[in-house]
C-alpha cells in the first residue's frame, strides 16, 4: 500500500502524517492523532458528527479524504476553549442543556461556532439552515437553538 | 474502502491524460462529496482517482460579464456560488437554491462541475440551470466544446460526457426580465432528498409570458424540460386556469419513477400541483 | 457555571455533571476506543431470509494480504460450544449455525488489524444457502405454516421472565392473555360496538454511536468495553456461555453516544468475546449505520380492539389482541409482549376486559425494546379507537375520555389497584393548552387544520433490582458507584442529586464512578424508565447507610449528638490523620406479584404507574395531502421532578423521536431485505421538523418513589402517534390506521374518501 507524507496544520501545530490516498480525515484523526471527538456515524455527511474545519470552513471528514487535507489548517473540537475555560459556545451549550448523549455535540458545537462568525445576530431561520445538516437522535434541537441565541447575545455584548 | 492510487495533476492537459477512457475504475475527483459515498457502498471501486483540486488556473473564479452573464470556474464550491455578489446580483434564484441544497459542510467541499458531472436526478443545481439555460464548457483530449446543461444530462447518472471529458466552467446567460424558481417537495424529513423538484424561469413582456423553461426533477430519471407545459404557457398571462392547465400538461407528458419517496401515480399529482405553486413563486421573486 | 449550592438538592435544574467532557469531545465512547494489538472485525452477513447454509468459501478473503483471520459459527464452536444468546429465549447464535433466519445475519467473520483490509475481504466471502420459506408478517407467522424455530429455547436469566416454555411447531414465543370479569356477556348486551384493526411499522432507534464492543480475552480473565445499557446482565450472559463464575468477566462501559434500547442485554459481546478467545488478541466488533439496521429494531404490530359501551356511553368491554412482529430471534420481545399487554386496553375503567398479546417470531432482523416498551404501538391503537368511538357516537373526544377514564383507588386491568397516577391532571392540562373547549378554526381552501389528543397508561418492569455504594473518602468527598448507564438520560446528575440531598451536600461534588462491573455493584438494566425509581432508592438508602456511619463515627469520636464537626475531622480525630473510608450500601427491589397464568391478573402488577399524553394541532394541505404540525403538545405525570429542565429535555427529545416515528421513519423491506438502510433513505427529525412544542409536568408525587419522583425518559412517546392522527381526522375527516403519517398516505386518503382513489402507474 503506498501511502504519502502530508504536511498541515492540526488545532495551531504544524504536523505531518502518513495516510494512503483511501484514508478519510476522520480515521488519520483518530489514529494518528487520538482526536476522536469528530467521529464517524451515518458516514455519508447528513449527521456531522465528524465535523472538522478545513481552512475555517466546516467540512463532513468521514467524507473528506485525509491526502487533501495536505498544506490546509485543520481545526477540531478539541482546540477550542483554553486549559481552564471553555470555550463561549460549549459554555452555551451547557448551560442551555443542548445535548443528551453528546455524540454529535462536537459537531454541533463547531457549526455554531462558524455560523456566528458569518452571521453575529442569526434569526431563528439562519440558526436552522446553517444546521440542518447536523442531525441530534436525542433531538436537543430546541435547546441547540436556544445556545446558539445565547452565545450570540453574549458575544454582541462583547 | 479499498485502496486506490490519486493523483494529482497541475494541468487540465495532464489530467485527460491520466483518465483511461477504457477503463471504468479510474475517474476524476474535485470535491468528492457524492464519490466518497459511492466508494464507501462499495459500488465504485476505483483503482486509480485523478483529483482535480490542484489544477492551476481559473478553474474556481466565478465572473460576470457587464450583460449580467456568468462564469462560473468548474471548480467553483457550492458554497462559493452562493455567497459570490455576482450570483446574488445576476441569478439570486442559484444563491436561494444553494441555501437548501444539501447541507453546509457538503456546499463547502462539492463543485460546480462534480454536481452537473454526476447525472444525479436528484441535485438541485441541474435542474435551475437547464430553466436559466446554462451551458457547460468541456475540455478533453481532442478539445474544447460547449453544450447545454439541458444536453449534458442524459440519464439516471448519465451524461454526454465522455469518461476522458471534464467540464470546465459553467456559464449562465444574463436573466433580463426573467424570474425564476425552484421548488423542491421532500416526503421524508424536511433535509430530506426530493421527491420532486421543479424549476421554472419565466421571461415576460408585460403581464404576458414570453418565454417560458419548467424543469422537472428527481421524479424523473434526469432533470427535463416539459415543453408542452412551456408551450401553453408562452403568450399566455398568468392565472389559476393557465396554471392549472400548465400542471395537467406537464402531469401528462413527464415520465415519472415511482420510488421509496413516494409512487409514480402521487408524485405525477404532486408535479401537476408544483408547475402552478413554482410559477407562482417565480412571479412573486421578481428577480430580487 | 451554576455554583455548587449544598442544600436543597431536589427540584434543582443542576446542570449534567459530565457536561464539560461531552461538549469538549474529550467524551470517550466504545466506538472510537482502541486498545493496543487490536484486531477489527469486519462481518460476513447473510443475503437470504430463511436458509439452510449449505457451504461458506472464505478461502478468497482469508489469502487478502493483512487479514489476520476468517472464522465461521463452527469456529466460534470451539470456544464457546453452545453458542446461544438471548435474554428471554437462548435462541441467537454468535454466528449462524445450519441455518439463516434473515437478511443481514451474521454469518463470519474477518479480523484485520486494518479495518480497510477487514472490508475489502469480508467482499471475497461466498455462501451458498438452500433457500426456505420465509414469513414476514406477524398476522401470518401466528399460523404456524412456515416455522421460523423448529425448538424455542426458554433462558429463564430473568425473574419475570421464568413462566416462559419451550415449545415446537409455533413461531409464538410466548402469548399473554388476561380476562377480567365477562367480556362475551358485556358485549351482548352492550348498546354499542365498535371494532377496529391498527398498524405499527417497523422502524429502530439510529444511535449515533453505533453498537461496538471490544474484548480482550487473558486466558483466565476477559475484559470488555461495550456501548451497553446493561453491563450486569452482558456479565451474567458472558459468564453463562464461557461456563466461568462471573467475576472473571470484567464489563467497562464507557459514555454510550444514544441508546433508546438498542444497546440492551447482549448484543455484540458475545462475538467480540469469541473472536478474542480465537484470536488471542484484543478484538473489537463496531457496526457502521449500515448494519445497525441488522441489528435491533422497534416492533410492527396489528393490534385488534373491540369496544361495548352501554347505553350511557361508559365503556362495557374491550377485547384486545396484538400480534408483535419480533423478528428473528425473540430478543426481548416476551417481556415487551406481556408488561404492554398489561395495559394494552388503555387508561380506561373497564369492568370486562380480554386482552391477548402474541410475541411471534418472523424472518425479519429482530425487534426488541425502543423507548416505551411496546406502548407507544398500544396507545397509538387504542386511543386512535377511542376517537373513532367517541366521533361514532357524536361525543366530545375530552369528555368521552374523562366520562371512562381510570382514577386512582380504582382496579387496573390487571386487577393491580391504581395508585398516583395523575393522569386526569394530564389529560386536563393537554385540554387546557389547546383551549379544547374554545371554537378553533378549522380553515378553508386548501389549508385545513384540526387538533386532537392522546393519553397513555404504563405499568414499569417488575421486580427489578438496584445495588448502590456510596463511598466517603478521609476528605469527606463522596464517590458513587450505581451501575445505571447514563446515556444522554442524566442519570448521573439525578443520583448525585439524590446522594447530595441525603448527605446535605451540593450534586456538583459528587463522583460516579464510570460503570465497571469489577466495582459497580448489580443494576437490571437501563431501561423502561425504571433506573430513577430502583436506582434512585438504592442510592439513597446507600446514602443513608453512610450517614448513619458518619454519625456512628461521630459518637466514637466523642462529638456530641448533632455537633456540625467537617467530616475530614472526624476521620482524622479516628484515624489520626486524613485516612479511612465510609462505605454505605443500598439494595432495592420492590414487591411484585407475577399475573396468574390463566386469567392475567395480579394485585401488584407494578410498583408505579406512568401515565402521559400529548396534544396537536396540525395543518393538511389537502392538494398533496402534507401533514404540518403546527403545535406539540406533551403532559406527563413524573412524580416530584429531581432535575427540572433535564425532566423537560427528556420529554421534548422523546416526543420529536416519536414524532420521526409518526410522520416517516419507516424500514422498507424487500424479501424481507432492508432496502433503506442508511440515513440517506432513513429519515430521522432534524431541526427543520421540530414544531412548536410545550413540554410539562403536571403536579404530583409518587408516594413510594425515591423524594417523590419516578421515571421519565419514554412517557413523552407515548401520545404523540394518535394525538396528531386523531387532529388529522379532526382536519380533513379522513381515519389513517397505520403508521407512518405521509402525505401520499394522507392524499389517497382523501381521494378515496373523494370516491376518486388514485390509481398505480
Amino acid at each position: 500500500m503506498t501511502t504519502r507524507t502530508i504536511n498541515f496544520t492540526l488545532n495551531g501545530r504544524v504536523v505531518s502524517a502518513e495516510v494512503a490516498p483511501h484514508h478519510n480525515l476522520v480515521e488519520v484523526l483518530q489514529t494518528q492523532f487520538a482526536l476522536t471527538g469528530a467521529r464517524e456515524s451515518c458516514g455519508q455527511g447528513l449527521c456531522g458528527c465528524c465535523t472538522v474545519l478545513v481552512d475555517g470552513n466546516p467540512v463532513s471528514g468521514c467524507l473528506y479524504l485525509a491526502a487533501f487535507a495536505d498544506g490546509s489548517d485543520i481545526v477540531t473540537i478539541e482546540h477550542l476553549g483554553g486549559p481552564n475555560a471553555l470555550d463561549p459556545m460549549q459554555e452555551a451549550f451547557i448551560e442551555s442543556g443542548a445535548f443528551q448523549c453528546g455524540y454529535c455535540t462536537p459537531g454541533f458545537i463547531l457549526m455554531a461556532k462558524v455560523l456566528l462568525e458569518n452571521h453575529p445576530q442569526p434569526s431563528d431561520d439562519d440558526i436552522k439552515d446553517y444546521l440542518s445538516g447536523n442531525l441530534c437522535r436525542c433531538a436537543a434541537y430546541p435547546e441547540i437553538v436556544n445556545a446558539v441565541k445565547m452565545a450570540a447575545r453574549r458575544k454582541m455584548a462583547g | 474502502m479499498i485502496p486506490f492510487e490519486l493523483a494529482e495533476p497541475a494541468s487540465l492537459e495532464e489530467a485527460i491524460a491520466l483518465i483511461d477512457p477504457d477503463d471504468p475504475d479510474v475517474r476524476p475527483i474535485a470535491g468528492g462529496t457524492a464519490l466518497m459515498l459511492m466508494m464507501k457502498a462499495g459500488v465504485f471501486r476505483p483503482r486509480r482517482l485523478v483529483s482535480l483540486r490542484k489544477l492551476n488556473g481559473t478553474m474556481t473564479d466565478i465572473a460576470a460579464a457587464p450583460s449580467g452573464e456568468l462564469q462560473v470556474g468548474a471548480m467553483a464550491s457550492l458554497a462559493a456560488l452562493e455567497h459570490s455578489p455576482h450570483v446574488v446580483r445576476s441569478a439570486p434564484i442559484v444563491c436561494r437554491t444553494m441555501k437548501r441544497l444539501s447541507n453546509v459542510r457538503v456546499r463547502n467541499v462539492a463543485t460546480v462541475g462534480g454536481a452537473l458531472a454526476h447525472g444525479d436526478p436528484h441535485m438541485d443545481l441541474p435542474p435551475v440551470a437547464i430553466a436559466l439555460g446554462a451551458r457547460v464548457r468541456v475540455v478533453g483530449p481532442r478539445g474544447e466544446r460547449e453544450l447545454a446543461v439541458e444536453d449534458l444530462l442524459t440519464g439516471y447518472y448519465e451524461t454526454a460526457l465522455k469518461s476522458n471529458e471534464l467540464i470546465t466552467s459553467l456559464t449562465i446567460p444574463a436573466q433580463r426580465t426573467g424570474r425564476a424558481a425552484y421548488l423542491k417537495v421532500t416526503s421524508g424529513s424536511a433535509d430530506d432528498w426530493p421527491a420532486l423538484g421543479v424549476a421554472a424561469a419565466i421571461d415576460f413582456q408585460g403581464d404576458t409570458v414570453k418565454a417560458a423553461r419548467i424543469v422537472v426533477s428527481a421524479a424523473t430519471s434526469k432533470a427535463t424540460r416539459l415543453a408542452t407545459a412551456e408551450r401553453l404557457l408562452t403568450g399566455a398571462a398568468i392565472n389559476d386556469r393557465v396554471l392549472r392547465d400548465a400542471g395537467e400538461a406537464a402531469a401528462a407528458e413527464a415520465v415519472i419513477i415511482g420510488d421509496l419517496r413516494g409512487s409514480a401515480a402521487y408524485k405525477r399529482e404532486l408535479l401537476r400541483v408544483y408547475i402552478g405553486r413554482a410559477i407562482r413563486a417565480a412571479n412573486e421573486n421578481c428577480n430580487d | 457555571m451554576t455554583e455548587a449550592v449544598a442544600g436543597k438538592q431536589i427540584g434543582r435544574s443542576v446542570p449534567r455533571l459530565e457536561a464539560h467532557a461531552k461538549v469538549s469531545g474529550r467524551a470517550e465512547y466504545t466506538h472510537t476506543m482502541r486498545l493496543p494489538g487490536m484486531l477489527t472485525a469486519k462481518i460476513f452477513r447473510s443475503t437470504v431470509p430463511h436458509g439452510r447454509i449449505k457451504s461458506i468459501d472464505v478461502g478468497a478473503a482469508r489469502a487478502v494480504p493483512g487479514v489476520f483471520a476468517v472464522y465461521t459459527g463452527e469456529d466460534i464452536r470451539q470456544v464457546i460450544p453452545e453458542p446461544y444468546y438471548g435474554p428471554a429465549f437462548h435462541d441467537q447464535p454468535i454466528l449462524a449455525l445450519d441455518k439463516v433466519h434473515y437478511v443481514g445475519e451474521p454469518v463470519a467473520v474477518v479480523l484485520a488489524a486494518d479495518p480497510h483490509v477487514a472490508d475489502q475481504a469480508v467482499q471475497l466471502i461466498v455462501a451458498d444457502y438452500e433457500e426456505l420459506a420465509a414469513v414476514f408478517d406477524e398476522v401470518e407467522a401466528a399460523k404456524d405454516k412456515v416455522l421460523v424455530h423448529e425448538e424455542l429455547k426458554p433462558a429463564s436469566t430473568f425473574a419475570d421472565l421464568k413462566h416462559l416454555k419451550g415449545r415446537k411447531g409455533t413461531n409464538c414465543a410466548l402469548d399473554f392473555k388476561l380476562r377480567r370479569g365477562d367480556v362475551e356477556k358485556a358485549f351482548a348486551s352492550a348498546a354499542h360496538v365498535f371494532e377496529h384493526s391498527f398498524k405499527t411499522q417497523k422502524v429502530l432507534h439510529l444511535s449515533f454511536e453505533p453498537p461496538a464492543s471490544i474484548a480482550d480475552y487473558k486466558g483466565d480473565s476477559v475484559t470488555i468495553f461495550t456501548a451497553s445499557q446493561g453491563p450486569s446482565f452482558v456479565r451474567t450472559e458472558i459468564a453463562r456461555l464461557l461456563g466461568w463464575p462471573e467475576n472473571r468477566v470484567r464489563i467497562k462501559v464507557p459514555y454510550l453516544g444514544g441508546g433508546y434500547g438498542s444497546k440492551l442485554y447482549i448484543k455484540m459481546e458475545a462475538l467480540a468475546v469469541a473472536l478474542s478467545m480465537l484470536a488471542r488478541r484484543p478484538a473489537k466488533v463496531a457496526l457502521t449505520m449500515e448494519e445497525v439496521f441488522y441489528t435491533i429494531t422497534k416492533h410492527p404490530t396489528t393490534f385488534r380492539i373491540k369496544t361495548g359501551l352501554d347505553k350511557n356511553g361508559r365503556i362495557v368491554a374491550r377485547q384486545c389482541a396484538i400480534w408483535w412482529n419480533g423478528g428473528a430471534y425473540a430478543d426481548i420481545g416476551p417481556r415487551v409482549t406481556q408488561k404492554s399487554g398489561f395495559t394494552a386496553s388503555g387508561p380506561y375503567d373497564i369492568d370486562n376486559v380480554s386482552i391477548d398479546s402474541y410475541a411471534l417470531y418472523t424472518n425479519l432482523p429482530p425487534a426488541g425494546a425502543l423507548r416505551g416498551f411496546g406502548i407507544p404501538q398500544l396507545v397509538w391503537a387504542y386511543e386512535c379507537h377511542t376517537d373513532m368511538i367517541a366521533r361514532a357516537m357524536k361525543r366530545d373526544a375530552l369528555d368521552f375520555r374523562k366520562q371512562n377514564l381510570l382514577r386512582d383507588g380504582r382496579p387496573q386491568a390487571t386487577g393491580t389497584i391504581l395508585k398516583d397516577v395523575a393522569i386526569e391532571k394530564v389529560l386536563d392540562r393537554i385540554a387546557e393548552l389547546l383551549k379544547w373547549k374554545a371554537p378553533f378554526d378549522h380553515g378553508n381552501g386548501t389549508l385545513r387544520r384540526g387538533r386532537g389528543l392522546a393519553i397513555g397508561l404504563k405499568a414499569v418492569i417488575s421486580p427489578t433490582t438496584s445495588v448502590a455504594i456510596v463511598n466517603i473518602a478521609a476528605d469527606g468527598s463522596v464517590t458513587v458507584y450505581a451501575g445505571t448507564i447514563d446515556m444522554g438520560q442524566g442519570s448521573d446528575t439525578a443520583i448525585a442529586q439524590i446522594v447530595g440531598e441525603v448527605l446535605n451536600i451540593a450534586a456538583e461534588t459528587v463522583r460516579i464512578v464510570p460503570r465497571d462491573t469489577d466495582v459497580t455493584p448489580y443494576d437490571m438494566g437501563t431501561l423502561g424508565s425504571r433506573s430513577l425509581f430502583h436506582m434512585g432508592h438504592a442510592v439513597r438508602l446507600a446514602a443513608e447507610d453512610a450517614k448513619a456511619k458518619i454519625a456512628s463515627l461521630a459518637r466514637e469520636v466523642g462529638e456530641p449528638e448533632g455537633s456540625n464537626v467537617p467530616l475530614a475531622e472526624l476521620f482524622r480525630k479516628k484515624y489520626g490523620m486524613q485516612a479511612g473510608n465510609i462505605v454505605g450500601t443500598g439494595s432495592y427491589k420492590p414487591d411484585y406479584v407475577p399475573p396468574d397464568t390463566a386469567t392475567g391478573l395480579t394485585p401488584n402488577a407494578t410498583p408505579f404507574w406512568m401515565a402521559a399524553g400529548s396534544g396537536a394541532e396540525v395543518e393538511v394541505d389537502t392538494e398533496t395531502g402534507r401533514l404540518r404540525v403546527v403545535r406539540l403538545i406533551n403532559v406527563a405525570d413524573v412524580g416530584n421532578p429531581i432535575n427540572p429542565k433535564i425532566v423537560e429535555t427528556q420529554l421534548s427529545g422523546a416526543a420529536l423521536m416519536q414524532l420521526g416515528f409518526t410522520l416517516f421513519e419507516k424500514m422498507h423491506f424487500d424479501g424481507g431485505q432492508v432496502s433503506n438502510a442508511s440515513l440517506a433513505d432513513y429519515k430521522i427529525p432534524g431541526i427543520h421538523d421540530v414544531p412548536a412544542m410545550e413540554n410539562e409536568t403536571v403536579a404530583a408525587w409518587q408516594s413510594n418513589g425515591p423524594f417523590g419522583a419516578k421515571g421519565v425518559g419514554e412517557l413523552a412517546t407515548f401520545g404523540v402517534s394518535p394525538a396528531i392522527a386523531n387532529a388529522v381526522d379532526d382536519a380533513v375527516g379522513v381515519r389513517l390506521t397505520e403508521l407512518p403519517l405521509t402525505a401520499e398516505v394522507i392524499f389517497r386518503a382523501l381521494r378515496d374518501k373523494a370516491g376518486n382513489p388514485l390509481k398505480d402507474e
